[in-house]
Order: C-alpha cells, then sequence, then structure tokens
C-alpha cells in the first residue's frame, strides 16, 4: 500500500513539474520537485528506507533529463541518506527546519548535479546562471516544503523507521 | 548494538544503490539500446496523466505569465507591430523575388526542399528542469513516423532536430543549442562550414569552421551583411533550409573566418513547427577529394618488381 500511495505521490510530482512548472518560474528557475521528494524520504523515512524512495524520485526525473539515467538517482540517494543519518537530537520538530533542510539540500543537489554532468561529458551546466538556479530553486523547494510534507508523510504511512521521534509526530508551527 | 547494526544495513543498501546508478550510468553511456526502450516506454506510459495534468492545470500557468510577464508582452506586442509594418514594405519585394526564384529553379530543375513531405505539430512544453534550456516537446512521435535526426523547420527556415522520439512525442534540440552544429552555406559567396548557436544569446548563430579569411581582407570576398546562410547538402539535414542572415563578418586571427547571422526563426517562442520526413544520412555524405597535386598514373611495371634493378642495363 505504501508503495502505491509513494507511486501516486511521485506521478504528481513529475506532472506538475512538467507542465504547471513549465511556466510557473521565479527568474526563469523552477523548483526541483523530484529533489524535494527525496529529502522528504530522508527527512522522514531515514537511513535505510529513505535512499531507496529517493533513488526512485531521481531515476523517474533521468528520464525526462537530457543527461545520462542515473545521475540524479546517484546524487539524491546519496544526500536522502546524509539527511536521513544526521543524529536524532539534531532535528528539531518545525516546518521550519524542514524548510530549510530542504532549501540547503535542494541548493547542494542542483550544484551536484551540475559538476557531476560536466564530469560525464554534458556542456554549459557550469556559469554563473547555476548559483541561481541553486538558490532560487532551494528557495522554492523550501517554500513548497510546507505543502509537501503532509502529502510524503501520508504517502510513507505508518511505518516511518526515523530515528526522530519528532518525524513521526505532527509538526508544530515554526 | 542494534544501532550499529541498523546503521551497517543501511550503509549496505545506500552502497547497492550506488553500484546500480553507476551501472545505469555506464549502460546509458555505451547506448545501451533496451534502456532507451524503457525510458521511452515510462515517457509513454506517463503522456495521458502530464496531458491530463496540462488540460486542467494550464490556467495556472496561463495566469502566472498574465500577471508575471505583462511587461515582456507588452513589449514583445509592440515589436511584432513594427516587424509587420516592415513587412508590408517588403512584401512587394518578397513576391518579385519568389516569382523569380521559381523561374530560375525551373530553368536548372534544382530539387526544391518543398518535396519532402512534412508532418504539422504543436510545441507541448518548454525546458524541463532548469538545465534544458534549448529543446522543447512536440505532440507527434514515432506514431506519425518520424525518427531521430529529422528535421524540423517553420516557414521561417530551420528550428531544430528531434533529439529523442517517444510513441505520441518526441524532443526537439534547438538551433539556438551550441552543442548542435550544422553544416552551412553562405549565399552571397558559396562557402560552406560549421555553424553552431550561442550559450545565452538565442537568436544568435556562429559560423567558426570552413570559411576563411581572404588574403588581404578583400571585402569583395566577405560574404554580404544582410545575406542569407543555408543548410548545406553536406549536412546531416535537407539542404537549403534558412538559417537566417549575416549580421557581422570578423577573424580572430587573420586566418579563420567567424560569421554571425542572426537566426531566421525565435526559437523560443513557437506555437508550431513542421517536420520533414527525411531520415538523416549516418554518415554525412563525403565532397570528391580533389588533389591538389597530381601524380602521374604511367608507373613502369617493372618499378614494383622487388628484384628490378634501375641500374642495370637491359
Amino acid at each position: 500500500m505504501t508503495r502505491l500511495r509513494l507511486a501516486l505521490v511521485f506521478m504528481i510530482a513529475i506532472s506538475l513539474q512538467l507542465t504547471v512548472f513549465i511556466d510557473v518560474r521565479i527568474f526563469g528557475v523552477a523548483p526541483e520537485l523530484m529533489a524535494l521528494l527525496a529529502v522528504m524520504a530522508g527527512y522522514f523515512a531515514g537511513p535505510r528506507t529513505g535512499p531507496s524512495i529517493a533513488f526512485a524520485a531521481g531515476l523517474l526525473w533521468d528520464v525526462y533529463l537530457p543527461t545520462h539515467l542515473g545521475i540524479s538517482a546517484l546524487i539524491f540517494a546519496v544526500m536522502a541518506y546524509s539527511i536521513g543519518s544526521v543524529e536524532a537530537g539534531l532535528f528539531h520538530d518545525s516546518r521550519l527546519q524542514l524548510g530549510v533542510v530542504a532549501a540547503l539540500s535542494t541548493a547542494l543537489m542542483v550544484i551536484a548535479y551540475a559538476l557531476s554532468s560536466e564530469i560525464l561529458g554534458e556542456r554549459g551546466l557550469i556559469d554563473m546562471d547555476l548559483l541561481k538556479i541553486a538558490a532560487v530553486s532551494g528557495l522554492f523547494n523550501g517554500v513548497l516544503s510546507v505543502p509537501a510534507a503532509p502529502l510524503m508523510r501520508w504517502a510513507l504511512g505508518p511505518g516511518l523507521d526515523r530515528p526522530v521521534g519528532a518525524a513521526n509526530r505532527p509538526m508544530s508551527r515554526g | 548494538m542494534a544501532s550499529t547494526q541498523r546503521a551497517g544495513r543501511s550503509r549496505y543498501r545506500l552502497a547497492l544503490l550506488v553500484l546500480t546508478a553507476v551501472t545505469l550510468l555506464s549502460l546509458d553511456f555505451r547506448g545501451f539500446g533496451p534502456l532507451d526502450s524503457v525510458q521511452s516506454g515510462v515517457r509513454d506510459v506517463l503522456n495521458p496523466v502530464t496531458s491530463l495534468f496540462d488540460t486542467v492545470l494550464s490556467p495556472v500557468g496561463d495566469g502566472w505569465n498574465a500577471v508575471f510577464d505583462y511587461g515582456d508582452l507588452e513589449a514583445r506586442n509592440d515589436e511584432l507591430r513594427r516587424q509587420l509594418d516592415e513587412m508590408r514594405g517588403d512584401s512587394i519585394a518578397a513576391e518579385a523575388a519568389v516569382a523569380a526564384l521559381e523561374r530560375l529553379q525551373n530553368a536548372v530543375e534544382i530539387g526544391f526542399k518543398g518535396d519532402i513531405p512534412t508532418v504539422a505539430a504543436t510545441v507541448l512544453r518548454g525546458e524541463v528542469g532548469n538545465f534544458d534550456a534549448d529543446v522543447f516537446t512536440i505532440d507527434k512521435g514515432s506514431n506519425s513516423d518520424l525518427e531521430v535526426d529529422m528535421a524540423v523547420v517553420t516557414g521561417a527556415g530551420f528550428v531544430g532536430r528531434l533529439s529523442r522520439v517517444d510513441r505520441s512525442t518526441s524532443k526537439v534540440e534547438l538551433i539556438s543549442a551550441s552543442s548542435l552544429v550544422i553544416g552551412v552555406r553562405l549565399v552571397s559567396t558559396d562557402d560552406v562550414g560549421l555553424g553552431h548557436g550561442v550559450a545565452g544569446q538565442p537568436r544568435q548563430f556562429v559560423i567558426d569552421q570552413g570559411p576563411s579569411w581572404p588574403e588581404g581582407g578583400n571585402p569583395e570576398l566577405l560574404p554580404r551583411i544582410g545575406s542569407a546562410v543555408v543548410t548545406d547538402t553536406g549536412s546531416r539535414y535537407p539542404a537549403e533550409i534558412p538559417i537566417g542572415i549575416v549580421t557581422d563578418v570578423s577573424t580572430p586571427d587573420g586566418l579563420a573566418m567567424v560569421v554571425t547571422v542572426e537566426l531566421s526563426n525565435d526559437v523560443g517562442d513557437l506555437g508550431f513547427v513542421s517536420v520533414m520526413l527525411d531520415a538523416a544520412p549516418d554518415e554525412v555524405p563525403l565532397r570528391p577529394v580533389t588533389p591538389s597535386t597530381v601524380v602521374s598514373l604511367e608507373i613502369d611495371p617493372n618499378l614494383l618488381d622487388p628484384d628490378f634493378d634501375a641500374g642495370a642495363t637491359p
């Protein structure tokens, strides 16, 4: 059942990315919804299950990207593992914290994606625009983490194994 | 103890995921066919869902554009009005030029590019994500006999090539992409060369391989500013498709010529395009090689005999 719910959330996210966020951009930059799902997976599902969910999200995104299959999947999985492995005591139960984690992680993933793609032979991804893309998509994802969090928690269901107890409780306002 | 075991299992799972990603990357690098088919299949399966979302949510995007791009729309409107005025003035001259071209073509029996069948397509969406600026997706695919590398055009000229073809959609790599290299011909001088787009300049195209700077920079031998640039017969695409007009000619070192071209199409603002159903050749046809020195073929057959002694008397 969890897989079915996750598949539904993935489908909604990729469809929004391919339709609404073709037009809805800030300074020409769209949010990175699949990266946001990867962050949420690491945050809520922890280091054991989170990377697998993030990997699947990255693989689906790779199908639509011009770069080689597997780059986003690799980066998303590693980022979800890193977020999931952060000590429980560092996490506080707030929307603000999740927003900040989503923003910073997204910016890092965007930069990692551009660097990896350049190393693997793509050209023109590293320029001054990269910083703008990282910053704006990070902020976009930070804001979108507010509506996305309940959706992702619903998709993950009650079987969350995040070692942070706070992540399993409904979030209070930050 | 339990937490150590759990951490170990997590690391093991991550290592497996990393290995899977690296395997996929290496297979993709080698152009592993089944991987492409699976990706194409996923896009085909999800296409009805994204189409449904597009239909339902298109007012959101339109509303966003109306609110935040209003100034841009006004400026574009003014520019279109100016262009329309210019075109009215040029229409009579153009009519005469077309008639002259037709007479010329009839006289020399040149094949016309209009003979190639085309498929009309609608532009579905532009840039996907943040790193895919010079592409768009059209609503026709292999169901309509499209193939990778076919030329995409409008009435104004070359738009790009099909870089990916799924069953019902295709991705077009635009001429503005710096990675798309095209064989072109400068109409005013008949020089041929290779050109490409310029990153961040969607209306600019640069020809920097092929034509050489004339000795002494004789202006009569340079391409005329305002003259046309078209696809060459040696390119991967049908010949004589308009690319744009020459706006600048320069040389970086006194040897090579760099020709700047303004593209005839505004590829960032297209609603409909045509795909030319003419499959690109696997290899670009080679021109006949003309040697610069001539070697006589009248060779004394004795010279081919290893035992022949040229110094010996017969």
